[in-house]
């Protein structure tokens, strides 16, 4: 009997917060040409209320293992905690957003319902990638994010520096798409299913029969170059400093996290759930380079003046903590393995320090400032509240308890203690002592230096209202991390892993 | 009491008092101090009941809690107290006090950053001694690096931005590589039990195997021996003491380089008992040339600060002689040289403050003759000077006289050379003391029965210098009788020195309980002693060498 695409019947019940974001980017268009200009402040509260009202069906999925769409689409753990990371980055981007897009803090004025509908696409996209059963899927969301995100960073259409990171981040994201989609096809070719969970099973059978082929080795590389591309691996990183640098300041916010969730997402999907039964052959490749990426991010931030670029390397030190996690998977029996839920917090943890940090450079060029280190001099005497956030998002950037971020990088040192992988913890711990470097500098400036004449002044309700949320999620995010550890940890279910 | 959380209660009141001051809009300077004394006297007071309710007839924790915390990864909310932590805790829950109290004049900018920083320092230190969790300890022994950074590099002296950063990135760097090592015992104890913990008194029933002990001891060796500071981890300490303020100076030794003698005894000898014999005649070495180095470089400091930092650098490494020779003289010596350093290095930077916000410098060549102008003051320094010379009768003596005991029935040669500390400590403790207290300052007169007196008294100021046309030379000095001796009086009147007025009853406040321990200490150690025994005795049990 031939295979054929059940499109008559898919259960619409499974897809729910997707089609929620959907449809508030479609409302969005349509307000924007109902709506007067002037009361263009609403589409903030439609996107902010879409994308919480996603969240809260959101966990309504938790436990649910079902898929849909004929195997193209799946709701269960993995996708649950995606749609849980991609929400809330999404709802602190729209809080960080607002003023910044409305206040001309850019050279032309830039149409908010049209930034908030890409947004939204955007975020829809890494909801797909995170639900995806198919590599057709995993394609269709990570493109569908990648597009919105080049736009976006091109947003500030005056600016050159903006063009320019946008042109680069365009190329150079077309390219890795193209190595990726060729990955995918070798694949295919090699297994004769896109569906992930056919791709394992015929893996599982080629690779139990003791013939590997050396297309498969080949498709797995083309697949780790594309999606190196997509999170920000070195030597795959090129586009991220300027395209951060250049992307208006909460474009950078939301560019440093969600295009990154929906990569890792995709890693998920492809070499975990796709590809575990030729894990010997990947671990330890994204082991090196989950080192080499948290070296060379780390120490390159460590020169660098511009606070926006620093973030930027600094991200790719992330990355490099992320795909530690990786490295980690499968050794472990299934039920306590530790490597992707601590992927997956890792990421929860990263957006909220990371829209945090982005957060803060955005209300100190809201105050007239620039983005260099010597902006954030003495603002600890003119603005204690604004510079002891910004305190608490360095040191959870650099892992210091009891904040997230030493949560999250504890957790991945214990995936890979657990792994064995000794070396790989001890390349986490340099890496992080590098990183303090960095972080300690904004600090220092803050609190250390002598304040500029100028008082900053200016009224920032629904951003100071972000960073709050923000401040009270790196904090207690940490410390209550046991609930949100077993929902990450429930990964193991989504799919049985073949080993 | 049982249930009582006491321990948390200590822990968390200064917590509690920062965020109040945090919290309250427009809170004038003023009722920020009294709001941080207020919260560390009333620490201090619970920390007295948890004392006075401490059991000394057994090894055991006492007071503990226990919270589930992450269970799935083995982190509880694990506090306990026994006879190594306890009278850390009461330590540091005083020093705080006095710390708090002195820097009520000389802080005058930024207040409220600077108590919310002090009482969050408190609420780190007590959290190390009293967690027995190893990921709770982490978060404490972390925590106490942010605050201290802030004090160093915010209310500190010139250079206060270079020995902030230095002290933060040294101590992180030690501690971080420490985490692999928590990391790994973790998982060595699962492997062999099964059990996911990491409360230190379950792991330190693991059979580990050789050469794990050996990395293991050595990754959370290094992380302590940098807060102790051991030589030639002791780089950042002279920096940060002659930067930080002086209630940060006195923190910072009373409290925090006792933190890394803590944790040794706490986690390196009842984790890695093997390891830990092992590497015991080189931690001895190390320790005898920190003796002898940090006191060689005290000797040559012209800056009153660096001098007390070194000396610290050498009396820490009794500390370290004591605690691995492995007997109960040791362990007793390490522990009261770790009290007396406190109270003894804490009164010294304590009596430096003192002159320092008189004079603002603390070169000791700009000082001279304070004991005929602050006679009080200069008893006080000189007691806490003698004590920590090693004078017999005060806390100092006891502690580094078990330590060398100890050390020299382990390792003869070690107790030997080390006598000879004792001897370079009285020799720069006492040179120094000459040179501040008793001789004349720049600008007074060398001799009180020089002849040169005259031409530099008070009175002679007002009269023009001689050879001037309308006031004959003679009128001068005709008014003075030739074999005139001045008194002190005169002297000082004469001095160009500032007359700087003695300690004030705050100051006085801040050293005289200091004091009184010291003496106390020093003369019936016994009830101290008795607290730690038995936990001592417990702690060596597996290295066979129980003795005293």
């Amino acid at each position: 009997m031939p295979r054929f695409v059940d499109l008559v019947n898919p259960d619409l019940t499974l897809i729910v917060p997707q089609l929620i974001i959907l449809g508030v980017a479609l409302l969005l268009l349509l307000a924007d040409v109902i709506l007067p200009k002037a009361k263009h402040g609403v589409l903030t509260w439609m996107s902010l209320i879409g994308l919480s009202a996603a969240l809260v069906v959101n966990f309504f999925y938790v436990g649910v293992n079902e898929t849909t769409f004929n195997g193209m689409f799946r709701a269960d753990d993995i996708s649950v905690f995606v749609n849980l990371v991609v929400l809330a980055a999404g709802i602190m981007s729209v809080l960080v957003s607002s003023s910044y897009i409305q206040n001309l803090e850019e050279p032309d004025s830039m149409p908010l319902a049209e930034y908030y509908v890409l947004l939204m696409f955007s975020i829809l996209g890494a909801m797909l990638v995170g639900a995806a059963g198919d590599l057709v899927m995993v394609f269709l969301g990570i493109e569908m994010t990648a597009l919105a995100s080049y736009a976006l960073t091109g947003f500030a259409r005056r600016r050159m520096t903006s063009l320019e990171g946008a042109l680069k981040y365009f190329l150079l994201g077309l390219f890795a798409s193209a190595i990726l989609v060729y990955g995918m096809a070798w694949i295919y070719g090699a297994t004769g299913t896109t569906s992930l969970d056919g791709i394992a099973a015929a893996l599982d059978s080629t690779v139990g029969a003791g013939n590997l082929e050396a297309s498969l080795l080949l498709a797995l590389l083309l697949l780790v170059v594309g999606l190196g591309f997509k999170v920000a691996a070195v030597p795959f990183h090129m586009w991220t400093p300027d395209a951060y640098e250049g992307a208006p300041t909460p474009v950078s916010a939301y560019m440093s996290v969600i295009p990154k969730v929906a990569g890792f997402a995709a890693m998920i999907r492809i070499l975990v759930q796709a590809l575990s039964p030729i894990r010997e052959d990947w671990v330890l490749l994204i082991g090196i380079l989950a080192v080499i990426t948290m070296a060379f991010g780390n120490i390159v931030a460590i020169t660098q003046r511009n606070v926006k670029r620093m973030l930027a390397y600094s991200s790719i030190g992330h990355t490099g903590y992320i795909l530690a996690g990786f490295a980690a998977f499968g050794v472990v029996v299934p039920a306590d393995d530790r490597s992707i839920s601590s992927v997956l917090y890792y990421l929860l943890a990263y957006s909220f320090m990371n829209i945090g940090a982005f957060a803060i450079v955005t209300w100190v060029q809201h105050r007239g400032r620039g983005v260099d280190l010597e902006d954030f001099n003495g603002l600890a005497s003119q603005s204690p509240l604004t510079a002891v956030a910004m305190t608490i998002f360095m040191f959870s950037l650099m892992g210091l308890p009891p904040l997230v971020g030493f949560y999250a990088k504890y957790y991945v040192i214990l995936a890979a203690v657990e792994a064995d992988l000794l070396w790989l913890a001890v390349a986490i711990v340099l890496a992080s002592a590098a990183s303090a470097f960095f972080y300690l500098r904004v600090v220092v400036a803050m609190y250390f230096s002598e304040p500029p004449e100028t008082a900053p002044e200016g009224n920032t309700p629904m951003l100071g209202f972000g960073v709050l949320a923000m401040v009270a999620g790196t904090i207690l995010a940490g410390i209550f991390s046991g609930q949100l550890l077993d929902l990450a940890q429930n990964w193991v279910q989504a799919f049985p892993v073949v080993l | 009491m049982d249930n009582f959380p006491i321990l948390s209660l200590i822990t968390y009141l200064p917590l509690v008092g920062a965020l109040v001051i945090f919290l309250w809009a427009n809170i004038s300077p003023d009722a920020t101090r009294k709001v941080a004394l207020g919260t560390s006297i009333l620490t201090f007071l619970l920390s007295l009941a948890m004392l006075a309710n401490f059991d000394t007839s057994t090894s055991e924790m006492q007071m503990t809690e226990h919270l589930t915390w992450l269970p799935g990864v083995g982190i509880n909310y694990d506090m306990g107290v026994d006879g190594l932590s306890v009278l850390l805790v009461v330590m540091t829950t005083l020093l705080s006090i006095l710390a708090i109290l002195q820097s009520f004049a000389p802080i005058n900018k930024r207040v409220r950053e600077y108590f919310i920083s002090l009482l969050l320092l408190e609420t780190g230190m007590i959290g190390v001694f009293l967690a027995i969790d190893l990921f709770l300890f982490y978060i404490f022994w972390e925590l106490v690096l942010v605050p201290m950074a802030l004090l160093i590099g915010i209310w500190g002296s010139a250079n206060r931005v270079y020995a902030a950063v230095k002290f933060f990135l040294y101590t992180l760097a030690g501690s971080l590589l420490m985490l692999v090592g928590i990391v790994a015992t973790y998982q060595a104890y699962f492997e062999e039990t099964g059990i996911r913990t990491l409360n230190v008194l379950e792991l330190a029933n693991g059979n580990y195997g050789q050469n794990f002990q050996l990395w293991a001891f050595g990754v959370f060796f290094i992380a302590f021996a940098i807060k102790v500071p051991m030589w030639p981890f002791h780089t950042w300490l002279p920096d940060a003491h002659v930067e930080a303020p002086t209630a940060g100076s006195v923190i910072l030794a009373g409290v925090l380089l006792k933190m890394g003698g803590y944790a040794l005894i706490r986690f390196n000898l009842s984790l890695f008992p093997d390891a830990s014999l092992s590497w015991a005649p080189y931690i001895m070495v190390l320790s005898v040339i920190a003796a002898i180095y940090g006191a060689l470089v005290a000797l040559v400091q012209p800056d009153l600060k660096k001098l007390i930092a070194y000396s610290s650098v050498s009396h820490m490494a009794f500390v370290t002689m004591g605690i691995f020779a492995f007997n109960m003289q040791g362990m007793y010596g390490a522990m009261i040289v770790m009290l007396s350093h406190g109270f003894v290095t804490s009164g010294l930077f304590l009596c430096v403050g003192v002159i320092y916000d008189r004079a603002h410098t603390r070169d000791i060549s700009a000082f001279g003759g304070l004991a005929t102008r602050m006679p009080v003051y200069a008893s006080i320094f000189g007691v806490f000077m003698l004590a920590s010379l090693g004078l017999p009768g005060l806390s100092n003596f006891v502690g580094e006289f078990l330590a060398i005991l100890g050390a020299f029935t382990a390792y003869r040669w070690a107790g030997i050379i080390t006598m000879s500390v004792v001897i370079l400590s009285a020799w720069y403790m006492m040179w120094m003391f000459q040179r501040v207290v008793f001789e004349r300052a720049a600008g007074e007169p060398r001799d009180p029965g020089d002849n040169a007196i005259p031409a530099v008294s008070g009175a002679s100021a007002d009269v023009p210098p001689p050879g001037h046309p309308d006031t004959p030379h003679e009128a001068t000095v005709p008014n003075l009788p030739e074999t005139h001796v001045p008194s002190d009086d005169e002297i000082l009147a004469a001095s160009k020195a500032p007359n700087w007025p003695d300690v004030t009853p705050r100051e006085l406040a801040t050293l005289v309980p200091l004091l009184i321990l010291t003496v106390v200490l020093g003369v019936w150690p016994q009830p101290f002693m008795d607290v730690m025994q038995l936990t001592f005795e417990a702690i060596l049990a597996p290295f066979g060498s129980v003795g005293v």
